[in-house]
């Protein structure tokens, strides 16, 4: 009599650990997707919405995996020229204007990136969803036609981490994130993202829009336009120095 | 009548009593005008430093500046409405600012400044940046330079207290030295010469700024040198620029003076990506009493006609001082009561000590025949006359004082200067010229002499002629 019920026990175990693992998979895949693996070089265009106003930045940037990457804002034609260069975890900003380089001081990693509502830290510390978080499917949902399975994302006790449980949805035929929420340690949003207009680019189908909407500022929002992108593009380690900040076009 | 010159007669028939209780009178009177003219004074001083040539009375905003003082909340800027404004019949000065904040930087040395945008020409109506320019500052060099020309050593060691500070006219530099007579008219060229300070006013379209004394002294920044100040701008754009030192300029208010940067307002305008916008209009009032304010406050509701515009009075938009003098207010007029209370039994005594005296002479009257009562209104009008005289002449002699102290402000020195100074006062303490005032303190204290005669009279009510009579 107990064999069967040990047996039944196993399997439901074995069962357990199957999804799970099946849940991490998914969760790296998305991942993979959305970094482009090694290295990149995009266009996009920033538009920060506001209750009264809106305003859009255009930007280029050089990306090589998650530790390096340069930002060249290029409108509008008053900050034009401006730079922005990561390694690791410290950030610089090139003002030409005033021919300065700036390193961010800690103070200012909770400020908006040019005013948007990416925070500096947001730039900065992208901590692994793949690596950080327990990973469990909780459901499905069709989100713009794409049939999603909805993720819950768990910090590991000791992951270098500011959020207390996030939510995935990633469709389930091409991994793609179509929206995340972000929830804070008492288990309350604080912001979402979205991702819109799914196309094709350098090859590979990806959302190109989009949406990051804090939850306690209504009227707010910050929407991501990919312009361009290129995966897997030629940039060496090199390319990341404050000289080159300075010249970058 | 005769009950008028009954007291009269009485006041006169013995004089020296009668000087001992006016005495009392007319220094409580003294005493109370002198007090509550510091404390009058020193707001009205503040009031001039902080809201007459600084903030202006009055101010139209955006609607929502006042919760929320962010660049996004400015207004369009037409000069019409300015000329509109301005032909409204009470209205002194308008002057277009925008108002923001920015980290300044030399390089070495950095700190967070408030970036005022001005129109330099209508700016001379509210702060008056001319007034306000540093023409003179002690330096070791100048002190070296009055050692090489042979200048006593008493007067090198009265320049030396003065090291690193900062003068916008010949009469400041004098006070602060406190030379007199030859020694004065002999060196103070020398001084001044060497401690010359050259700045210059901002031009209408100037890209260079003004920076005020002791926020140049921390960024070691001087005329010509550049600095840099990074901001973020309208709708959050980047703010940076590389602005040459046009000048220095001197703020009363040692707050202000820590962190003050003029701009021209078309520079402020391109630095903050905001062109056409202000922040403010300031508006002095002809009259700026504050019975006058909310007439004023509707005038320009009324021109503007703009539900988008609100218009402030000062007490709305810093509150913070209209808090400081309302508490420091209610303080003084506690000591103010304390004082009341000594003046009160001051003449209390007095009268006590007048109707034991008179005891017996009251007695005297009532016993052959004298009514009480035409005794009471005769003790009664000897009181008020001499109420009304020595509250007069009280009110007379503090007239000199009160003006000394007008014009010429009591002046703290020394640490006491610096405590001051640390606490965001300007060490000066004038005196209110005449006004209204005075005549509440006349009439507080002359409240009090008829007070003081509710004893005497229910004296002469209830007086034992017998016992008045053997006393």
């Amino acid at each position: 009599m107990t064999r069967p019920i040990l047996s039944l026990c196993v399997l439901g175990l074995l069962f357990f650990k199957l999804s799970a693992q099946n849940a991490t998979e998914i969760v790296k895949k998305a991942d993979e997707k959305a970094r482009g693996e090694n290295s990149g070089i995009s266009e996009m265009n920033m538009k920060i919405v506001r209750p009264t106003w809106e305003r859009t930045v255009s930007f280029k940037s050089w990306s090589k995996g998650t530790d390096y990457s340069m930002v060249l804002i290029t409108a509008p034609a008053k900050e034009n020229g401006q730079s922005f260069l990561k390694i690791e975890r410290e950030m610089w900003n090139w003002n030409p204007v005033i021919s300065r380089m700036i390193k961010l001081p800690p103070s200012m990693l909770s400020q908006g990136w040019m005013g948007s509502d990416f925070t500096n830290d947001d730039l900065l510390n992208q901590s692994s969803a793949v690596i950080d978080y327990t990973h469990k499917i909780i459901g499905s949902e069709i989100i713009e036609n794409h049939n999603c399975y909805i993720i819950e994302l768990l910090p590991k006790e000791d992951a270098p981490v500011v959020w207390g449980k996030l939510i995935f949805w990633i469709s389930k035929d091409d991994f793609l994130q179509l929206k995340n929420e972000y929830y804070d340690e008492d288990g309350y949003l604080v912001k979402s993202e979205i991702g819109k207009n799914i196309k094709s680019m350098d090859g590979r189908t990806i959302p190109t829009v989009y949406e990051l909407i804090p939850a306690d500022k209504p009227g707010n929002k910050t929407i991501l336009e990919m312009v361009s992108i290129k995966f897997n593009a030629p940039v060496t380690n090199d390319f990341f120095t404050q000289q080159n900040m300075k010249r970058l076009k | 009548m005769n009950y008028l010159k009954l007291a009269w007669r009485n006041l006169w028939r013995n004089k020296r009593r009668t000087l001992i209780t006016s005495a009392s009178i007319m220094f409580s009177v003294f005493f109370a005008i002198v007090m509550r003219s510091f404390q009058l004074g020193t707001y009205n001083h503040m009031i001039k430093n902080i809201i007459e040539s600084y903030s202006g009375f009055v101010q139209v905003q955006h609607i929502n500046y006042h919760d929320d003082m962010v660049l996004e909340n400015s207004f369009d800027f037409s000069i019409e409405t300015l000329s509109d404004l301005e032909n409204i019949e009470g209205i002194k000065s308008v002057t277009p600012r925008i108002e923001s904040f920015a980290l300044a930087s030399t390089g070495s040395q950095t700190k967070g400044a408030v970036v005022i945008g001005i129109d330099p020409e209508r700016e001379s109506q509210l702060s008056d940046p001319q007034h306000l320019l540093v023409k003179y500052r002690i330096t070791d060099k100048t002190i070296e330079l009055l050692v090489n020309s042979k200048i006593s050593t008493e007067i090198i060691k009265k320049v030396k207290e003065q090291l690193n500070e900062s003068f916008s006219s010949r009469e400041s530099v004098e006070l602060a030295l406190g030379l007199k007579g030859p020694d004065l008219d002999k060196w103070i060229v020398n001084i001044l010469e060497f401690s010359k300070f050259s700045g210059k006013i901002l031009s209408p379209d100037d890209d260079g700024v003004l920076v005020s004394d002791r926020l140049s002294k921390y960024l070691k920044a001087n005329i010509g040198d550049t600095i840099i100040l990074i901001s973020q701008g309208y709708q959050g754009a980047s703010a940076a620029a590389l602005c040459p030192v046009r000048g220095i300029i001197k703020i009363p208010a040692p707050d202000l003076d820590n962190k003050l940067i003029y701009m021209s307002l078309p520079k402020a305008q391109s630095f903050y990506g905001m062109e056409g916008k202000l922040t403010s209009l300031n508006i002095n009032p002809k009259d700026n009493s504050e019975r006058n304010l909310p007439k004023i406050k509707a005038e320009i509701a009324s021109a503007l006609s703009n539900p988008e515009l609100s218009v402030k009075d000062w007490k709305e938009f810093n509150p913070v001082l209209k808090q400081q003098i309302e508490s420091d207010n209610q303080s003084g007029q506690a000591i103010l009561g304390l004082l009341y209370f000594i003046i009160f039994f001051g003449i209390f005594g007095t009268v006590l000590m007048m109707v034991h005296e008179r005891s017996r002479e009251f007695g005297v009257l009532i016993s052959i025949g004298m009514q009480r009562t035409s005794l009471a209104i005769i003790l009664l009008y000897e009181m008020l006359l001499m109420g009304f005289f020595a509250v007069l002449i009280g009110i007379f002699a503090s007239l000199p004082l009160l003006y000394y102290g007008n014009v010429h402000p009591f002046r703290f020195t020394g640490d006491l200067a610096k405590i001051y100074s640390s606490m965001g006062f300007e060490p000066v303490m004038p005196m209110m010229w005449i006004d209204t005032y005075i005549f509440w303190q006349g009439f507080v204290v002359a409240l009090m002499v008829i007070l003081s005669c509710l004893y005497p009279l229910r004296k002469i009510f209830t007086m034992k002629e017998v016992n008045a009579l053997r006393a």
